[in-house]
């Protein structure tokens, strides 16, 4: 088998998930109860039993470092695999963040070199799914590419989102050569959407590269953008096709909806059989005991963990380790991070609590009449989520709309009136 | 660094648990949705403060080792820390198995030795309770004691079962009965020592002396500085299938005693042939949770109450799960009945059947073992579709749909394999 080495692209801070990427990049999202979104990319590659892997993030995420720890929780850790953190060391001139994709890759060129591989794999690292990279290394092999991109169907209407691409599918393969690429098109002619899945053949990817380094412009080099719609047409490029379930969580609104897709009979989201590896030592998890159900819990559609306490009703909601519903408290359609506590008598409807919130008694979040989107944010928030930091207290009886954002750490005394209106922001 | 040396007897066959313990020793028995026993004791260890520990296995000792690994959970991985498994080895003479407690210790004379401690703590991997044993060791170094038994106070219809002392007001011990039939006092001996080191390895020279309790304390107390340190607190010994089900229901409370993330119990959530993590646990639409424990990766879609579920547990669509305890990835059907029933791993209920674990009468075979009015089912062990499975049986570890005899199992019966 080839020699593969990975880079995840961890990426920054996204203003589009605004309180919940204040300190975290997006790949370092808490996912359905047990799981960081990066987990998804890493767990992909420790089944393709690809061991050498490197993670592009903008800047160093102590919550991004205490996850990946040694690497072990992927079996990346030993003599001949590792997991690297690459943020953006201080070069010689000041252009010491990453410019874009292509240009985080460049950066790191020595650690290509270190390990010298016959293929490079670049996958994102912000979206859930499961994928066998081997079924695409061995297509990318038998055609004799020099790249391959994933790309996944998705509706003409909503391809204008994605990077698409035209594939000369060949018959009995999965997939074939792509003959045309186009960033975010006004008007797609294509359903391939770019799953930002790319597998280079090491020189191919060290030439692409040379003429974008040293970087000195102010613009971003994207790999999608910038560097395939001409490289179609001066290499073997082709497209290879993924058919499972691919969620995204760049917006509130879509990590709302990615979650609620862990319900139901047919969810196509299925952790069991994905097999997703995860550090369990990384916000205690290992530490806590296994979820409990009180005697007046009422529960329907939940997803919970380790350390949960339910004591009132729960429904269509996810909850992360430790957090404790008390008696007669209401949840419904909200997700709920790492040790999130609701007192009794509170109602929540709709919220999205970042780790380590606490709603004071009998106090109502969400729901409520429509109202229109974030008065400050209304590109981000018009669903009717409402969103809180990590560490923010609220208060007893305290009365917060709908498409409201509240900052993290905001004690209780912070707020002076008990009635937020739908539509504001706290900071 | 600690001074103290930890032998941990983790030797326990534990008969009575029946067929959890057909190819496990007791301390491996899974324990409370995410546990094993020994997990209580080793967690103990690490939040007492020691560092180095030997474990005494015998019996089936294959999945305990396991679980142990490299001690990485309790802490116990470290330049200058370490648990060792310490099994039974064929000596030049026919030596082989342990015969006793001190005798487990004396076959293991040089691991003793080895780190030069000043004490031995002695432990078993066979009980549920929370106890910091750095104050034990203080108040045995305080006592200049040779040897310090944790003692705590039983009712006393149950001190037939111990070692039972008496002890004067600076707590050293006068009068010693094990396991006596007339007791004098409620003081019982949960088997936790603390030697010095020299006491104990003189006392060992004695080929005589097999077991603490029996052979050695009832001399020692004469001549030596043998003191009770009183413990008090949830202490239970989960020997018996009575016992291993009421200590589950204690959990179910959430105001209990019995709080294993309070009192710092880890686990080692490592499982053999895992590729991925346990996922979290999903209730489906329509399903009914109250008072359990649900473990990591259980999918509820039918009702579940006052019940233990490990992880991967799968409750079907109209299925009831009644004051049960269902280890790892059972598989209950549609619309089954599950009453007092204790369930080993890798269970299958087909769908529609019923069992119901209250009895009068107690099991014929295991009378002794069961008559609480529970039913016990082994690892792997399949239950057909519509069948009635009355209390007080014991299905045997993988017995097929094809072993059992007709659509009706009666109170006390065991089905086994043909």
């Amino acid at each position: 088998m080839a020699s593969i080495l990975a880079f995840i692209l961890a990426g920054g801070r996204v203003d589009e998930l605004s309180v919940l990427t204040y300190d975290r990049p997006k790949s370092a999202l808490p996912f359905a109860g047990n799981f960081r979104v990066i987990d998804f990319a890493l767990s992909n590659l420790m089944h393709a039993r690809i061991w050498q892997v490197g993670i592009l993030s903008q800047y160093r995420s102590a919550s991004l470092i205490t996850h990946i720890g040694n690497g072990s929780s992927w079996d990346m850790h030993g003599h001949r695999r590792q997991v690297a953190l690459l943020p953006p060391s201080k070069g010689q001139q000041d252009s010491d963040w990453y410019k874009g994709t292509a240009d985080a890759v460049a950066h790191n060129l020595e650690f290509i070199y270190e390990n010298n591989p016959d293929l490079v794999m670049i996958v994102s690292g912000d979206h859930i799914y499961r994928m066998d990279y081997k079924g695409m290394i061995k297509f990318h092999q038998d055609q004799e590419a020099d790249v391959s991109v994933g790309f996944i169907k998705v509706p003409l209407n909503e391809a204008h989102r994605f990077g698409c691409g035209t594939i000369k599918t060949i018959k009995g393969h999965p997939g074939g050569r792509l003959i045309d690429y186009q960033e975010k098109p006004a008007q797609p002619q294509s359903q391939w959407a770019s799953l930002t899945i790319y597998l280079f053949k090491t020189k191919v990817l060290l030439e692409v590269l040379k003429g974008t380094h040293p970087h000195t412009g102010r613009e971003p080099i994207e790999f999608g953008r910038d560097i395939l719609p001409s490289l179609v047409h001066q290499y073997r490029v082709f497209g290879y096709a993924f058919s499972g379930y691919w969620g995204y969580t760049r917006t509130l609104d879509e990590y709302w909806r990615t979650h609620m897709d862990l319900f139901g009979p047919d969810s196509r989201i299925d952790l069991k059989s994905w097999q997703i590896r995860t550090n369990l030592e990384h916000e205690r998890i290992q530490q806590r005991q296994p979820a409990l159900v009180g005697p007046g819990a009422k529960v329907d559609q939940v997803l919970l963990t380790y350390g949960c306490v339910v004591e009132g009703t729960v429904k269509r909601s996810v909850l992360f380790p430790g957090v404790h519903i008390e008696e007669g408290a209401v949840v419904e359609d909200s997700i709920l991070c790492f040790d999130t506590v609701v007192e009794a008598g509170a109602v929540l409807k709709k919220v999205l609590a970042d780790k380590r919130v606490r709603v004071g008694e009998k106090a109502r979040i969400g729901g409520g009449a429509k109202a229109g989107p974030n008065k400050a944010f209304p590109h981000l928030l018009s669903s009717g989520l409402t969103v809180i930091g990590r560490n923010t207290h609220l208060p007893p009886k305290i009365r917060v709309g709908m498409n409201c954002i509240l900052d993290p750490y905001l004690e209780e005394d912070y707020f002076k009136s008990l009635e937020i209106p739908s539509g504001a922001t706290l900071s | 660094m600690s001074k103290t040396l930890v032998m941990l007897l983790a030797g326990g066959v534990g008969s009575r648990l029946n067929a959890l313990v057909e190819a496990r020793a007791k301390p491996a028995v899974p324990f409370g949705g995410n546990y094993r026993i020994i997990d209580f004791t080793l967690s103990n260890i690490m939040n007492s403060g020691l560092e180095r520990v030997g474990v005494l296995t015998q019996y089936k000792p294959l999945s305990l080792m396991s679980h142990i690994g490299s001690g990485k959970a309790w802490d116990l991985e470290g330049r200058n820390r370490g648990i060792k498994i310490l099994p039974p080895h064929t000596g030049e003479k026919d030596s082989d198995w342990y015969k006793g407690t001190a005798d487990a210790l004396r076959q293991n004379l040089d691991y003793l030795t080895r780190y030069d401690p000043e004490e031995i703590l002695i432990v078993s991997g066979d009980h549920i309770y929370y106890m910091d044993y750095a104050p034990m060791i203080a108040f045995h170094k305080q006592r200049q004691a040779d040897l310090t038994v944790a003692m705590m106070e039983v009712p006393l219809e149950q001190a037939v079962h111990f070692g039972i002392a008496q002890v004067d007001g600076r707590g050293r011990i006068i009068d010693w009965q094990e396991k006596p039939k007339a007791p004098k006092s409620n003081l019982a001996s949960l088997g936790i020592y603390v030697f010095r080191t020299d006491y104990l390895l003189k006392a060992l020279r004695n080929p005589q002396t097999m077991d603490f309790g029996q052979d050695l304390i009832p001399g020692a107390i004469k001549k030596d500085r043998v003191f009770a340190y009183p413990f008090s607190g949830y202490w239970r010994d989960v020997g018996t299938l009575a016992f291993y089900f009421s200590a589950h229901m204690d959990l179910l409370n959430p105001r209990s005693v019995l709080n294993p993330e309070a009192w710092g119990i880890q686990t080692n959530l490592e499982e053999e042939g895992q590729q991925g993590d346990r996922p979290p646990v999903i209730i489906q639409k329509g399903a009914r949770v109250r008072q359990s424990i649900l473990g990591a990766d259980t999918i509820i879609e039918g009702r579940v109450e006052e019940s233990v579920l490990f992880p991967g547990v799968r409750v079907g669509k109209g299925a009831r799960v009644i004051n049960s305890i269902i280890m790892h990835d059972c598989q209950i059907g549609a619309n089954a009945y599950l009453e007092r029933v204790i369930m080993d791993k890798k269970g299958r209920v087909g769908e529609k059947a019923r069992v119901d674990g209250r009895a009068a009468l107690p099991n014929r075979e295991f009378s002794g073992h069961l008559k609480e009015g529970l039913t016990l089912v082994g690892k792997g062990a399949s239950i057909p579709p519509k069948i009635r499975i009355r209390g007080n049986t014991i299905i045997r570890p993988w017995v097929t749909e094809a072993d059992y005899k007709g659509p009706v199992v009666g109170q006390g019966e065991t089905v086994r394999k043909k």
